[in-house]
This record gives C-alpha cells, structure tokens and sequence, in this order.
C-alpha cells in the first residue's frame, strides 16, 4: 500500500515538473501596440497626425533649434554665448564636428516627423471623405515645412552654384515598416528637395481649410510657400502667396509688438494663438517645449540664460522703436549688464513658425525685386503697417536696404533669420563667405555610417 | 548552516560502519570555538576505517573499539581532522573549524556538488569573511576577495549603481550583470530609480543574513541557468540554524565616513586673474576674426566686470569673499549598525532569526540610507523522508537620495561656482542665490545647490519581501524530488519635493512636487528530481532534471504637482495644478527545462554534462526557444597511485569545460515593432511610430572554453587555482544604427561578436599556525576585451569619447588627440592622425578641431584586477586587511569641458593644474590661452584622459575576542570588540576625487570610466562588538 502510494505520488510530482509550467509566452506589451494594430480606422490615422505635430514640436526641431541653431552660425555680432553645451559653443565657433549631437538630433527629429505624415499619408483610405482633404492637407504641410529647412540647412543655399546638382537630403515619401534595400536612400538634389516641398505645400494650400483651429490651415501652407520662394529668389511666387495671407483678413497684426510674446502676469502659462500668428506650435505645461526660452530666457524664466545680447545690437533700432522693447538688461540702470532678448521668456509660450509680420515683409521685399506692378500693395505701405505698430513713422518710399533692415528689427532671433537671410543674399557671415563649406551643416556621422548611400558634405 | 547542510550531505553518501566489539569509549564532540555540540561528527579508528560511528544531535557518541585500538579519527567537514589517542573511557574533543574546508560542498545551481568533484570555475567566499564590512551591500564587500569578478560602484552616493562583470563585459546592447539567486530563486535585479542615476536592488539584502557566496564563472557551471548564464552567476545562500542549544547573536557598530580624497580649485585672487586673462584672450581674438575694429572695443564687449561684482554679492571688491566651495558639498557622515539574530532547533527543526537595522549618512549633503530588515528561516523534517522550510526577508530601505550628477542641484555641483562668492549672501543673510535675493537668476553663477539641500527632497522607500517555501521529498533510496516557490515582492515609492525657493532650478515657482510608485512582482517555480547512487563502488553518479517557471509583472505610476499654497505644505494633495501624471505595466516570462549528470569513476576521473531548454516572451515568435548545453571534465591526480604517496603535494586537478550559455536581459518587448500613445499635442491623444519589428530576434550566445587546475601543498597549506578562459560571444543582441531617415534610429538585431579572453590565478597560503597565525589570500585576473564585429559601425551610446569599435575593448575612449598647445600664439591643438600615403598617421599639429581625426585613445575598462587579503591572529587579537588593485585603465573627466578649461568655456572655477595657462608666446604648457567662450581646446579629446589604475587598502578590521573562562563568569559565549575601516588609503596618479568611477548618468555598458562630479569613495571608520549568548 504505502509503495503504491509513492508511486501514485512519483507519477503526479512528475507531471508536475514537466506540465505545469507552460503558460503563456505571447505576453503583450501595455503602453505600445503592435505596428500591424495601429492604423486600422480614420482615428487611427487622425492619431497619427497628432503624432507628427508631437514630433515636429521637439526641442530641436519647430521646438526652436531648427532656428536657433543656425542662428547660432550666424550672430558672431550679435550675442555674446554664454552657454556651455560645448555642442552649441561649436555652432557658435562656426566648426561643427560631425558627431555633432544637437545636429544629428535635429536630423532624425525631422525624418520622424516625415515618417508620421507618411504613415498618415499612405493611410488616406480610411479617412472619411469629409476629413481627407484636411488630414492630408496636415500631413503634407508639416512634410513639406520640415523638407524645406532640411534643405536649407543640410544643402548649400539655393543660390550657391547648381541647386540642381548640389546635394540636398535624402526624400522618403512611405511609411516605414521594415528595413529592406530601399532603406538607404541616397541624397536628392537641393532643387529635388525644394521641389518636394513645393509640391507638398500646394497640394496642403488647396487642401486645407482656411481656418482650422491651432492646426496647419491653407495660409500656413500659402505663408511657408512665401518664405521658401524667397529664399530660393523666386520673387513673383513669394510676393502672390504672401499676399494671399495677408488679403485673407483671416489674420492682423498685434496691437503692440510686446503682445505676439505673450507673458500674462509673467506667469508661465499656455496661450493660445494670437491673431498675428499664421502657425504656431503648441506649448503646454504637461507637453511640448520651448527650445528657445530654453537659451534666450534667464534661470528665473526657466531658461539658461546663454544667450546674452552684444549692447550694439540695439544700435539697430530707432530711437521709439517699441521693438526694442523686448530687450532689456539685466539691470535696467546699468548697461554693463546682461542684455538679454525678452522674446521667450515664457516657458510654455508656443513657437511662432511664421507670423503675418513676415508675410508684410516678403511681399515688400518681393515686390521691390520682381518686375511689374506690385502684388497686394506697395513695399512702403507694407513696411508702414510694420513700422506704424512700433510706433514709427515712415517715409513715403522705401528701399530693399530698408525692407532688410525692419526685417532684422521685426524678426530678430525668431526663424533662424539671421543666418538664411545672409545666405539668400549672399552676405558674409562672420568671417567666413556665404558658401562656405563651414555653413553647411554636417549629415550626421551616426547615419553616414549606418547608410553607406548617403555622402557627407564638404569640410566634414 | 554550512555544518547540517555537510552532514545532510553526508547521511545521503549512506556511510555503512561495521561495529565490533571489546570496550566501549564514549565523549563529546564540540566546537573549540563555542563549545557547542557538533552532530554527526565521524569517529573512526586509526588503522581500521571499517570500524566508526558518527556523533548525535548532542555531540555524543559511543564506540566499541578493538583491543588494539590506540587513536581515533575525528574528522567533520569543515573543521580540522583531528587524531587523537586512546587511553581510558572517555574522550571529549574540540575541533577547530578550518575556513578552507568550509568549501567542501558547493552550492550550484539546482543543488550542492562536492568541491572536490566540482570541474567547473566556482569561486566560493564565507559570508563570516564579508560580514560587518561598513558598506550598503554585499557585491562592495566583496570586492578584491575573489578572481575574476570586477566590482565598481558608480560613485560614492549610498545605495547607488554598482557594476559587477565576471570575466569582463560580454554583451553591447544587453544586460552585463550577473544573475542574482537567493536560497535557489532567481531575484529580481530591475533598476528602479526614476532620476538618471541607478540605484542598488540588491541593497535591500542584509548581508549579515548571508552564509556563502558561489560565484559561477564558467559554463560548466552556469549553463544550468541557461539563457541567464553569460554574464555568470552569484548564488547566495543565506543562514540556517543548527540543531542544539539557541544561540542569540548581537553585532553593534558605530561609526563616520568622510570623503577619501578632495580635489583643489582656484581662490578667489587665482580664480580673478584667469578669468581677467581670459576677457583679454577673447577680446584679442574678437579683433583677430574683425568682429570688432580695436582691441578697447573687443575689450568693452568681453568685459566680465559687472559679472564679477554680481558674483561677488554686489561687492567691486571682487575678491572680498574666498570661499572653497568643495568643502561645502560635503558633511561629517556617522553610521551606525545592529545586527541581532536567534538560532537552533532540534533534530528535526532548525531556525534561524535575523534582524537589522542599518542607518547610514552619506558624505555627500543630503544622502542617507537606512535599512531594517528582518529574516525568517525554518527547516523541518517533518516525516522522515520529506523536508519543508520556508526563507522569508522582508526589508524597508530609505534612502534619502540627490540628483544624478549631470543637474545643477546635485551637491557637487557646487564646485561649479565662484570662489568670490559668499555661501551666506550677507545682503540676505541667507545661502547666496535663495529667492528673493536673485532677481536675475544670475546670482550665484549657477543655482546653488545647497539651497535645495535644506529645501528640497527626494526619498526612496522600498518595501521588499523575498522567500520562497521549498518541499523536498525523498521518494525512494537516492531518489528526491524538490519543489520551490519563490516570491520577490517590490514595492518602491520616490517621493520628491522642492519648495518655492528651489524656482530657479525647477523653474516652477510655487513648488514642485513628484510622488512615482513601482512594483514588481516577480516569482519563480522549481521543480525537479536528483537521483545519486554509487555503484560498483567506483562510479558514482548524480542527475538531475527539472523544469522552471518565471514570471515578473512591473507597475508603475506617477504623478507631479505645481503651485503648492505655501512652503508649509508637500504633498501633491496641496497642489492646485497637477502637472503630469502616468502608469505604465510590462511583464516577461520564461519557461525552462533542464538536466545535469555528474560522473565520478574512482573519485579521480570526472565527468560533467548539463543542458537547459529555456524559452521567453521577449522573444521573437520565430526563435523563442533556445538550447545551451555544457560539458566538463576533470581528472585528480593527486588521487593517482603516482603521487598519492607525495608529501608535498596533497591535491591537484584538471579541469576543462566547454558550454553555450545566452543572455536575455533586453527590454521585454524588443522583437516587436511598435507605435507608442505617447505623442499628444496640445492637449490631443497622438501615437508615434516607435520601434522596428524583428520577429527573427534570438538569444545572445557565449561560448566559454575554461582550462584550470587546483593544486595543495603540505596539507592544502598553501594552495591556489588557476584558470584560462575565452568566452566567445556572438549573435550579440545589438542596437544596431539604422538609416534615421527611417525615423528611427536603431534597431534590436543579432549582429556581431566579442570575446573576452583571460586568466586568473588566487593563492592561499598558512604562513605561520599555532598560536601566531598568519594567512594570506591573494588574487589576480587578467582580461582582454575585444569587439571583433559589428559590421563596421562605430556605436555611440551619448558619451563623450566612449565607442564600440571593431577590433578594440567595449567602451573605448575613441577621439581627437590633444597635441598640446602652439607656443607662438596659444592655441590648443591636435594631432591630425590624417592616413598618410604609406598607411601610416600624420602627426602633424592642427588647432582646427574638425581637421584632426579620430583616433583610439585609450582603455575605459582595467585590464588587471587583484587583490591581498593578510589575516593575522594571536591569541584572542585578530586583524585583517584587503588592498585591492586595478590597473590600465584611462578615466576621462567629462567635466573637464567646464572645469579644466583654462576659463576658455564658461566661468565656473577652474582646477588648480588650469594656473599653468600658455601667457605669452615662447610658453611651453599644455594649458591653452585663457579666451572666453572661445572653447579654445575645451572640445572632447584626450586632453582630459589620465591614468585610471589605483592601489587600495579597501577593508581593514581589528578585533579582540574576551577569553572564554573570563565571559563564563558573565554568562555570555562570545564578546569581541572590534574597529572596522573602508578605503583606509589610495595609491594613484589620478588627480580627480576618486579613480574608482563611472558618472551615474551616463552608466552603461558602453559608457565606462567617466568622471562627472562623481562622489568620491568614503572613507569609514567603524567602532564595534560582536556578542554571543
């Protein structure tokens, strides 16, 4: 009895051993979905176009470093750099080791960005047809936009020998799903590049509705448009689509230059668009971030507090310039201190992208560089209504020098103006000629090794 | 423990004593240390082995002995044979416990295993060796004890990271530490810290609970753990009680830590003059590039002189103040311990009771740790042929933590800032820089961290219970079948808060509260059979074979809280804006099979297999299982009939095994490709594509290759191991760079292989016995490292320096060569390291940082390791000492771009070494012209590269124990006072705090040897007594 009883129990406890642990290995993971589960419906697609706005709101990318470090290359005269993120001193050096992390950030940033909006685009058919002209109006704006300063700051500028021929950055227009040979795309040409654009800004321009909450809307597309044809100096396209932004009515100007920086009670808050702005990215306090307030704004403006104006630079403006408003020592009785530019001092302020100032002056300066009647008004009546909201007056004519000159007052450190505006005319910058090979930003070398089809620019 | 777990072992060898018959001698057997009764003792007569009996639970035994009996054998495994003559009726011994012996039987993996039958690389250490060390945890105690095993804490904050590899590093992109089991379950050994920097799980384990450490090195010996196996594996086994009378234990130690070594800045006049010499350079140069016409205009521009009197609390008399900031990041640390724990049982229950409470303060401001803990541990025999036990340990830490080294509120930070700065702003009367008395947020240069010191938290409680209940089952002669469950349980909550004054760092002016909790619930299921017989007398045999079943589930959440009413108020139920919140789950599980035979013909000819199955829901569905077998072999020749005669040669083996083991230790979901519902905007739910899927995922092999040999001496007096090994790893689980214009970076790939390749040799020798003694135990291992594919990739893991290149060591320091400084004009420059024509470098000089390439710098990982234990005793005095040695390794001071910079990046203090700056031309110095913000020769290169090797005294301990007949008089067993010391000395060249390094933020298999205001070391200084009842 007692043996069989062993034995009873021998042959359990080894089925035991052998059996009982075979549960489930298939274990899924809780915050992610599997890539085969994720765009089934129009919410999944809608979703994904969320994402690309997330995408294109970091800190190096419409964040603000897609502006400010260019800038950066270009503002040897204007600031003093104070920061010491050794990546940025580079920038500030004007050499930039190809290893460059802000640089190589900027560059992957960008591609998921054009990664969303192609996951969005190539899943158009399960949009409802009431909202497929929106959501793909969306996706080729923000592909488009990104395209663009990829191609201004990774190529040399448009008006540096053969656009044609000088290589641009590599164009990916399908979603990525796995890796295969097509993977390893090599560098289109800088005109490829901008011509991608172009083609993703019209179609998002006709597309898109005219108003469209703090979204990409048809103007936001039309006003990129303008600031990419004047870049590449096609002056009769820059001065239409400027003009379209500006006769829409669908925007004006703030009352006071002060107010498009909004600080209410200099408290850190979120607030939403201004009339003047044509996009913006969303800065909230529980997501996104604002990468300019970040070097610009003093630590007790939740920044760092690099970035400290050279005093000259207020030589820039007029004596009543409200402009020069936004920058103030940190002292007011004492110009031996730090001048720092007030512009970002709000932690969760959004990021201008492009406001309708800029569209004043595009249409100006187009219309003063292009043959014809001026489209929309005359460059003095432009420059006026830009001047009038500072608290200047001005002259009954006015001249490209002039039109470039409101462009710094009105623009300064916003846009990355400084460094594409000396390119597009050809300026020297620091000490170095506009095409230098020190003004292109190096492909980063992580993907340089990791894709042995893309070549890396001269001087790297 | 050790003794039952011995005679345990030896009732199943199934010693069969013939009697005989004439008088009967009869006594006590105890132990010379304590004089408690020793149980299943050996007694046997000289000349006769056939004739013997064994001890009772009592100590006591009776022989009947043949007429010409003269001496009895006393022998016990773990003490010393003892050889006594005969003469009366009875005869009471004392045998003296022998450390060495303590290692006859060898926990393993699934069982114990005779050392002397052991073929594989198994490395054993005493707990008694270890215990009262005043550290947190165990892997810093037992650095320097054993060959092979590298232990590097990531800094000197308690309860922090420390890194353990055995038998160097052996994977890229995976895990590298080795795995922990406890009392035969697998532990959980996940990170939880939420701020940059790990912390320690295995802090929670009160080390004084800890019997002996296994460290498993080679694949004969870990492939029994299968995929877990290739960084090896420790096996803790923790204390048992033993049949007799209780036994209660008191340890107490008080004592303080201070840094172990300071490093000097600049005084206020030093500190003025470079930065002053460094507008100068700036402005010269200003005009130099033509962005200003006279050097009085560049000069006006570069002025710092509104600087240095904001700096200065508002005083033109910049130098006013002299204030060494680094004194001031540190605090007198006092630590005390006790230990109190009950112990015995009777023949068929044993117990053994553990407590602790632990309470240290780290010398850092700020950093404390605190453990209690409690151990339960119950073995019953509850019928004759079936066992039960339970080990239960349930822990609370606090651990009272600062931020990772890379944030401005770190304490060491603080040597950042200015000298000419007060630590109390007399204009406040409060530490320079607290609000209101920086409008600007310019005041001092950076946020001062002393101010969050006093305002601000960040505490991390752990609750953990680890135990598990084991059944073991003898079902018929040598046949056993055992079943285990274990349970680790984690629960962790990081409560942190930093008040109104703190704005300035958390950039949030009314408060900012953060409360995070993460639980992991982890078990494991072991079951299996072992059947040993020895048959035909010479071939003894054992096999095992069993199944496991793991299963680990992590939770987390957290959420953060903005403008608390007041200063009075903590805790986010305050908050009026809840800023952020999540939670988050994942879980693995594995499921394993596995076997092992143990062959032993003659007690010389050994032969070992073992193969584990193991399968993982981190795996890709087309390769998730995999197989990882393991042989050995081993021959003791000291058993040959050619030397069994020697004198002087009392053992030696060879051994060889040769086994495959894997590592999983990856995310848990990284085969599958992925959108992650993270990317909102503006309020709105968005989803981002977030991995590549790679369904073909698969283990990360290592196949290891072990040749040793044992050998003993005179008795084993002087003894020692030696071992080659190369651990061939391949299909390396690796992040691989993929094209970013995919919108990803990488992807999880089987790509690649490294060896790592080495020998180890320790030694143990009895200088002097008797009533002098003298021991010494001394270590040393070699490694060498090498990536020898990775498809040609240079990898990058975000530190400055540190790559995996093809052909060199994981981690190593790959970059610009800093060539000194151009005497004519004070730049820094660089060797070009251009490819000639002829293949050879170019070691022309340039100042262009981008013109000069990239070239391997030097070893992030030391290549030699060893230690030297001395033990001395005489009469009841004992001392003992370890220095421990690491050599050839470079440390690279990620810093030195803001603090070694000749004021050429910023104006945080300079190093002392930085006074040595290029003034004029004709300078010979390698210290470039001071130039403001110009960065001249502050880029990352091997300018801030130095010798990391080091020699340490890292335990000393001296001890008097009170003579019995003088405590009898007190009741009391045992008393021995005693004084501890840690990191006593340091021999090294390294001009930082600390050469034993790596920043806690940067951390990781590829990011080694960096410094970045890193704690150093403390130096600890304890007082104590250990008390036996």
């Amino acid at each position: 009895m007692k043996k069989l009883n062993k034995l009873y129990i021998g042959v359990l406890g080894t089925l035991l051993v052998f059996s009982a642990c075979n549960k489930d290995l298939n274990l899924k993971p809780y915050q992610q979905l599997d890539q085969s589960q994720a765009i089934h419906t129009a919410q999944d697609v809608q979703i994904t176009l969320v994402g690309a706005y997330n995408r294109a709101g970091l800190s190096d990318l419409y964040g603000g470093g897609v502006f400010f470090y260019p800038d950066l290359m270009a503002t040897q005269t204007t600031i003093d750099w104070h920061g010491t993120f050794q990546g940025l001193t580079q920038m500030t050096n004007q050499q930039i080791p190809n290893d460059n992390g802000f640089v190589n950030s900027l560059w992957l940033d960008a591609y998921q960005v054009i990664n969303q909006a192609n996951n969005v685009i190539a899943n158009l058919d399960k949009v409802a047809a009431g909202d497929k002209d929106r959501v793909e109006g969306e996706a080729k704006f923000l592909r488009g936009l990104t395209y663009f300063d990829l191609a201004r700051i990774f190529g040399k500028t448009w008006n540096d020998g053969d656009p044609a021929v000088n290589p641009g950055v590599p164009i990916v227009t399908t979603p990525t799903t796995v890796i295969s040979a097509s993977s390893y795309v090599a560098r289109a040409s800088v005109s490829q590049v901008y011509q991608q654009a172009i083609t993703d800004l019209t179609t998002a321009e006709a597309k898109l509705p005219a108003d469209n909450n703090y979204s990409a809307n048809s103007f936001s597309a039309a006003a990129i448009l303008a600031r990419l044809y004047l870049q590449k100096g096609d002056y009769a396209n820059a001065a239409t689509e400027a003009n379209k932004v500006i006769s829409s009515g669908n925007f004006s100007l703030n009352k006071t230059y002060a107010a498009e920086f909004p600080y209410p009670n200099q408290t850190a808050v979120h607030v939403d668009n201004t009339s003047e702005d044509v996009f913006a990215i969303q800065v909230t306090s529980q997501q996104g971030v604002n990468g300019l307030n970040t070097y610009f704004a003093s630590s007790n403006d939740g920044g760092r507090g690099d970035v400290h104006v050279v005093p000259s630079f207020l030589n820039n403006f007029e004596s009543g310039d409200d402009r020069a408003g936004m920058f103030q020592y940190d002292d007011p009785t004492d110009p031996t201190s730090t001048l720092r530019c007030h512009k970002f001092d709000n932690v969760v302020g959004n990021v201008h992208i492009i406001r309708l100032a800029e569209l004043y002056l595009i249409r100006a300066e187009a219309n003063l560089r292009k043959s014809g009647a001026p489209t929309g008004d005359t460059p003095a009546n432009d420059i006026k209504v830009i001047r009038s909201r500072a608290g200047l007056t001005t002259p009954a004519t006015v001249t490209l020098n002039d039109v470039l000159t409101e462009r710094v007052r009105e623009l300064a450190f916003e846009g990355g103006f400084f460094f594409h505006d000396a390119k597009r005319l050809g300026q020297t910058i620091g000490t170095l000629p506009f095409n230098s090979d020190k003004l292109v930003f190096p492909i980063p070398l992580q993907d340089i090794n990791a894709n042995p089809n893309l070549k890396q620019n001269p001087g790297y | 423990m050790k003794k039952n777990l011995l005679s345990f072992f030896l009732l199943l060898s199934s010693f069969s004593f013939v009697y005989a018959q004439n008088r009967v001698i009869s006594g006590k057997v105890t132990d010379q240390k304590d004089g408690s009764p020793l149980p299943g003792v050996s007694v046997i007569v000289k000349g006769s082995p056939s004739v013997g009996t064994q001890s009772d639970l009592n100590g006591l035994y009776s022989l009947s002995l043949p007429k010409d009996t003269r001496t009895l054998i006393f022998r016990y495994i773990g003490y010393k044979e003892a050889d006594l003559s005969v003469s009366g009726t009875t005869l009471n011994v004392q045998l003296e416990s022998d450390p060495r012996q303590l290692t006859e039987v060898l926990v393993v993996g699934y069982g114990t295993q005779k050392r002397a039958n052991v073929t594989g690389a198994i490395t054993s250490i005493s707990g008694k060796e270890v215990e009262n060390t005043p550290v947190t945890t165990f892997e810093q105690a037992l650095q320097g004890k054993t060959s092979g095993v590298n232990i590097q804490a990531d800094g000197g904050k308690l309860g922090q990271g420390v890194k353990i590899s055995i038998r160097g590093v052996a994977s890229v992109s995976a895990g590298t530490q080795p795995l922990v089991v406890v009392d035969g379950i697998i532990i959980n050994q996940t990170d939880l810290s939420s701020n940059g920097a790990a912390t320690n799980p295995l802090a929670d384990i009160d080390f004084n609970d800890i019997e002996s450490y296994e460290v498993l090195k080679d694949a004969s010996a870990s492939a029994i753990y299968g995929a877990r196996a290739s960084n090896g594996v420790i096996i803790i086994t923790t204390k048992k009680g033993k049949a007799g009378t209780a036994k209660i234990g008191f340890n107490a130690q008080f004592g303080f830590s201070e840094p172990s070594h300071h490093r000097q800045f600049l005084n206020s006049q030093q500190w003025l003059q470079i930065e002053q010499r460094s507008v100068l350079g700036a402005a010269n140069q200003d005009v130099l590039n033509g962005y200003a016409s006279t050097l009085a205009e560049a000069l006006a521009n570069e002025s710092l002189n509104s600087t240095f009197t904001t700096l200065a609390a508002g005083n033109t008399k910049w130098n006013k103040y002299n204030t060494d900031w680094e004194k001031q990041a540190f605090q007198s640390a006092p630590q005390q311990q006790y230990d109190l724990n009950f112990s015995g049982g009777n023949d068929k229950t044993t117990y053994y009771f553990g407590g602790q409470a632990l309470n240290q303060t780290g010398i850092i401001k700020a950093n404390a740790f605190q453990r209690y803990s409690g151990r339960v541990n119950i073995d019953s025999k509850i019928f004759s042929n079936f066992d039960v036990g339970m080990k239960l340990d349930f822990t609370h830490t606090y651990n009272q933590r600062v931020s990772n080294d890379d944030q401005f509120n770190t304490p060491l930070e603080i040597v950042a800032l200015s000298p000419i700065t007060p630590v109390i702003d007399p204009r406040t009367n409060l530490v320079s820089g607290t609000p209101p008395g920086d409008p600007n947020g310019d005041f001092p240069l950076y946020y001062d961290p002393l101010i969050s010191v006093n305002n601000a938290y960040y505490h991390t409680n752990v609750n953990r219970t680890l135990g598990n209940i084991y059944a073991n089952w003898d079902i018929v002669n040598h046949f056993t079948f055992r079943s285990e469950f274990g349970m680790d349980q984690t629960n962790q909550t990081e409560d942190s808060y930093a008040n109104s004054l703190t704005a300035r760092d958390t950039g949030t002016p009314n408060g900012l509260g953060n409360d995070q909790t993460t639980s992991i619930i982890h078990y494991t299921v072991n079951n299996y059979f072992t059947y040993k017989n020895v048959f035909a007398k010479d071939h003894s045999l054992e096999l095992t074979a069993g199944t496991s079943y793991e299963y680990s589930h992590l939770m987390a959440n957290s959420v953060s809280g903005k403008n608390f009413p007041s200063d009075a108020y903590k805790e986010i139920a305050s908050a009026a804006l809840i800023s952020a919140g999540s939670s988050s789950q994942s879980e693995y599980s594995f499921v394993s099979y596995f076997t092992r035979a143990n062959y032993a013909y003659k007690g010389k000819y050994l032969l070992s297999g073992s193969v584990r199955t193991d399968a993982s829901s981190r795996f890709g569905a087309n390769n998730r299982y995999g197989t990882f077998p393991a042989g050995s072999v081993g021959w003791i020749l000291s058993q040959e009939d050619f030397l069994k005669d020697s004198r002087s040669l009392s053992e030696l083996k060879l051994r060889a095994s040769y086994g495959l083991t894997g590592n999983a230790e990856i995310g848990d979901y990284p085969s599958l490709g992925l959108f992650t519902g993270d990317a909102g905007y503006n309020g709105t739910g968005g989803q981002r594509f977030s991995q590549l899927a790679n369904p073909n995922l698969r283990w990360e092999k290592t196949l290891q290759l072990d040749l040793g040999f044992d050998f003993g001496f005179f008795n084993n007096r002087f003894s020692g191991t030696f071992d080659y090994y190369r651990k061939n790893t391949r299909d390396l689980l690796l992040n691989v760079n993929v094209p970013e214009t995919l919108g990803i970076a990488t992807q999880t790939q089987n790509l690649g292989t490294m060896y790592n390749q080495g020998y180890e040799l320790s030694l143990s020798s009895d200088n002097l016995v008797g009533k002098f003694k003298w021991n010494t135990n001394f270590n040393i291992s070699y490694n060498k490292n090498v990536v020898t594919n990775v498809r040609g990739q240079i990898i990058n893991d975000g530190a400055d320096l540190n790559r995996v290149i093809e052909g060199q060591q994981i981690g190593v320091f790959y970059g610009r060569e800093y060539a000194g400084v151009n005497p004519a004009n004070g730049d820094a420059v660089y060797y070009l390291n251009t490819k000639n024509g002829d293949g050879s470098l170019n070691k022309g000089t340039t100042n262009d940082y981008n013109a000069a390439q990239n070239v391997v710098l030097g070893n992030p990982t030391p290549n030699i390791t060893g230690g030297i234990t001395n033990t001395f005793s005489y009469q009841g005095v004992d001392l003992s000492f370890t220095i421990y040695g690491s050599f050839g390794n470079k440390i690279y001071n990620a810093a030195g771009q803001y603090m070694s910079t000749a004021a050429g990046n910023g104006l945080d203090n300079q190093t002392i070494d930085q006074l040595k700056y290029w003034n004029k031309p004709g300078d010979i110095t390698n210290v470039p012209e001071p130039r403001e913000f110009y960065a001249n020769g502050t880029n990352p290169s091997s300018r801030y590269l130095s010798s990391g090797s080091y020699v340490r005294l890292k335990t000393l301990t001296l001890g008097y124990t009170f003579p019995k007949d003088m405590l009898a008089k007190i009741k009391v067993d045992r008393l021995r006072i005693f004084v501890n010391a840690y990191n006593l000395f340091l021999i090294t060249k390294y001009t930082g705090w600390d050469p034993e390094v790596n920043t806690d933020f940067l951390a990781s298999n590829i990011n080694l040897g960096n410094d970045f205001y890193s704690v150093p070391q403390p130096r600890t200084v304890t007082f104590g007594l250990n008390v036996g009842l």
